[in-house]
């Protein structure tokens, strides 16, 4: 479970967003919508413990009842899946994948879980391609299981859809939901596209106008 | 690369790169007010600067430097514009740019030695064009290098910096919006010269104005280039200031110190002046910009700059490739337009003392630039690790004084320095030589460096360090591997500037040491055509050969590697059945 208190944010002495709170369950994603600069990917940031030292913040959060606001961005075990993919371009697919899971574990139990991934993504051929060698949409996957393979504790999701065209958007977002219920981590979405949200099956809320919306 | 330090590295990596400068000018300075306790002057006074200001040389000296220091930029900037206006965003032009970097990777003295091949009395030239046109069965008796008004040195200093200020112009033409710039103009009406002249050129010169002034004071100061095409009797300023510091008569220093700070004093002078022209210039231009006419007279100038301007490149290529030739001649009688027998055996000849120079060579140039790679990252992640919520493009302190060494004249401290190499018992010292490269190495491969690090999109590495908490690995394998490209060419420029080194190697070497290019200089009037060639040539094919390999492997690294990797998987998986 995945729980934020009080949230507050401000910049420059503006209050952006005020005594915000939420809490996500394991294997279900929360979706945050509003309007541009109103501090969405922020909250993301917050979350992640990589916030701008210019922004203010107050506020806690929680994973399983343990503090995270106080912990440091590598203690925090998070994965982040952006707009864009961020896939390694020098590194093959696979490298890219193993790139994300943990060293402690056995050299060929990682190559195991790495084609396993492959498989799932239904390019096994492709684990000596490089990056650019896939569509968008078979980046934004890879991308996502690499985050996954990373075994983070919550998954943070800023726009992963908004650079695919509508015919791909569908398919992987029911990917995505797929994968985060398979791994049941709590995970929270900001997207601008109702759509995003509607496919997440999970609450909504949109800020700015203090509402909070169930689909 | 997690640098918590960053205040503190920046601070020393900064002092240790204007300590030794400072230490130079001081040395330098004192002795020039005749204060110098190694001879045993302990009292100051103006004797040094009496004794300069009463020898002719330096007066003659003085008139040669200016003529030559100010002739090469301004034609180089002149053929860099005209070729510029005329070939910008041209297919054709795409090669042109392509020829460039060759000239800018080879040092200045092969491309010297070339010239010397090409234009001297029994050159190519001459021989290209006799007996058939001019009659001569023997080299006439023509002055056309080495020449007393320094023209062979003002076209070496041109073929050398017409390319570096084209190079830096092409990288600027973004920022000035010079395609969008071009359509609207000629949308308009405006001939392409016309528009270069008054949109394109005055919005360049301020962006250009730095590298402009490295190139006034290099050739207000080149050494090893006017030692082999320049004049000699008398010869520029930073010539004979060589000379009287190495004069027997140790008591010649002082006034070869006064004549070293009188040499900055021009520096300043002629800077000075180019500004207050440049601003006469624009001042007198400014109305004609606005006058409507879509084309006129003045674009004949940049016409006749792109014609010269080729020419200039050709000599170039020309003189390169008679490298070669003469190091591969055994008979080649005058007027015979290319050798009548080859051999092998001048190169053979040379090997071992070529094997020794290329080693000496090398290893200076390899562990100078490999150091000025790892300085240069150091730096730039601090600076951006101190500039987080900032602007990057904030400049430090360590970037306005990184132009430090390439803006004084290295006559003008490296003699002061050298007191200091022989008080702490490091002169004729490899690593001397070494850290005295690395302060010219140093700049270049910071400032290539400095666009492409700080540009890189650092979400790659934010990214790495979530999947992976290993930052110094993550840093290694995904951030240096990005940029690899960056870092090669980098690795490159630097490169070539330290073969390019002379001044610095023969102070802090000694003689003990000699490079190609020492030995290039030094033997470039010997006479022995067939061994300077052979040098030359080694001279300019490593930075040419490090320039092509920084172009042609970070394409290829990742292909290669992954085939690699599969070659070996391969053999193992094959192994363990065998084991099976």
């Amino acid at each position: 479970m995945l729980s934020v208190n009080a949230f507050s944010l401000s910049l420059d002495g503006k209050a952006l967003i005020k005594d915000l709170s939420f809490e996500i369950a394991s294997g279900q994603v929360l979706s945050i919508m509003g309007p541009s600069g109103i501090g969405k990917s922020s909250l993301l940031h917050f979350l992640s413990g990589s916030l701008s030292p210019n922004l203010i913040t107050t506020g806690e959060a929680f994973l399983n009842n343990q503090a995270l606001h106080t912990k440091s961005t590598q203690e925090r075990k998070v994965g982040l899946l952006q707009q864009m993919p961020l896939l390694f371009p020098h590194m093959s697919i696979i490298e890219n994948l193993l790139f994300a899971i943990p060293a402690d574990i056995k050299k060929s139990a990682r190559i195991d879980m790495a084609q396993d991934a492959l498989e799932k993504l239904g390019i096994p051929d492709k684990a000596n391609a490089l990056p650019k060698e896939l569509s968008g949409g078979q980046q934004a996957r890879v991308a996502l299981l690499r985050t996954l393979l990373s075994q983070p504790d919550y998954l943070l999701l800023d726009e992963p859809f908004s650079k695919l065209d509508p015919a791909l958007r569908r398919d992987v977002r029911a990917f995505v939901l797929n994968e985060i219920r398979h791994a049941n981590i709590p995970a929270l979405l900001v997207t601008h596209d109702p759509e995003d949200a509607k496919a997440m099956e999970g609450d909504c809320l949109e800020l700015g106008i203090l509402i909070s919306t169930l689909y | 690369m997690p640098s918590k330090n960053a205040k503190w590295i920046t601070g020393i990596i900064t002092l240790l790169l204007i300590f030794p400068i400072f230490i130079g000018l001081i040395g330098t300075l004192l002795p020039a007010f005749a204060y110098f306790p190694p001879l045993g002057e302990y009292n100051f006074s103006l004797a040094p600067w009496r004794s300069l200001f009463s020898q002719g040389e330096f007066y003659a000296s003085v008139k040669l430097t200016l003529i030559t220091g100010i002739a090469a930029p301004l034609l180089a900037l002149w053929f860099a514009l005209s070729l510029l206006a005329w070939g910008y965003q041209r297919p054709f032009f795409r090669k042109v740019e392509a020829l460039l970097s060759p000239i800018l990777a080879i040092p200045h003295a092969a491309i010297a030695i070339g010239l010397l091949f090409l234009l001297s009395p029994s050159g190519w030239l001459v021989r290209l064009f006799s007996p058939w046109l001019t009659g001569f069965d023997r080299p006439p008796n023509w002055i056309t290098v080495q020449d007393p008004y320094g023209v062979s040195l003002i076209l070496a200093l041109v073929i050398k910096e017409m390319p570096y200020l084209l190079f830096v112009m092409l990288a600027t033409m973004k920022s000035i919006k010079a395609r969008e710039s071009l359509q609207v103009g000629q949308a308009l009406g405006y001939s392409r010269f016309t528009l270069w002249r008054k949109v394109l050129i005055p919005q360049l010169y301020p962006i250009i104005r730095l590298p402009i002034f490295i190139v006034i004071a290099f050739s207000l100061t080149v050494v090893d280039l006017a030692l082999v095409i320049g004049p000699n009797t008398p010869s520029t300023l930073a010539v004979t200031l060589l000379r009287w510091f190495n004069d027997p008569d140790l008591s010649m220093r002082l006034m070869a110190s006064a004549g070293a700070i009188a040499l900055m004093l021009v520096i300043v002078v002629v800077l000075a002046g180019w500004e207050l022209a440049h601003l006469s210039f624009s001042k007198l231009s400014r109305a004609e910009r606005s006058n409507g006419k879509r084309s006129g007279l003045t674009d004949n100038l940049l016409r006749v700059g792109v014609a010269l301007g080729l020419l200039c490149l050709l000599n170039a290529f020309v003189a390169l490739a008679l490298l070669p030739i003469w190091s591969l001649t055994r008979r080649w009688r005058f007027p015979d337009a290319l050798p009548s027998q080859w051999t092998w055996d001048n190169i053979e000849r040379a090997t071992p003392l070529l094997m020794d120079l290329t080693v000496n060579t090398l290893t200076i140039a390899l562990i100078a630039t490999l150091m000025a790679c790892v300085i240069s990252l150091i730096m730039l992640e601090t600076k951006r690790h101190s500039s987080k919520g900032s602007s990057l493009s904030k400049p430090h302190v360590f970037d306005w004084l990184i132009y430090v060494p390439i803006l004084l004249p290295q006559i003008g401290f490296l003699f002061g320095l050298h007191v200091l190499l022989i008080y702490l018992n490091l002169n004729g010292d490899l690593c001397a030589i070494i850290a005295l490269h690395l302060m010219y190495v140093l700049p270049y491969v910071y400032l290539t460096l400095k666009g492409p690090y700080l540009a890189y999109e650092e979400e790659y590495l934010l990214q790495a360090n979530r999947l992976n908490h290993r930052p110094w690995r993550n840093y290694v394998l995904v951030k240096i591997a990005m940029l690899k490209p960056a870092i090669f060419t980098a690795f490159a420029i630097g490169f070539s500037v330290s073969i390019a080194q002379y001044l610095p190697t023969l102070i802090a070497g000694e003689g003990r040491y000699s490079t190609l290019t020492t030995e290039a200089v030094a033997q470039a009037s010997s006479g022995d055509r067939k061994q300077v060639g052979s040098m030359a040539m080694l001279q300019a094919f490593f930075p040419i050969m490090v320039f092509w390999l920084a172009q042609f492997i970070p394409p290829r690294w990742t292909k290669w590697r992954l085939a690699l990797d599969a070659l070996f998987s391969k053999k193992n998986r094959r192994n363990n059945k065998c084991s099976v």
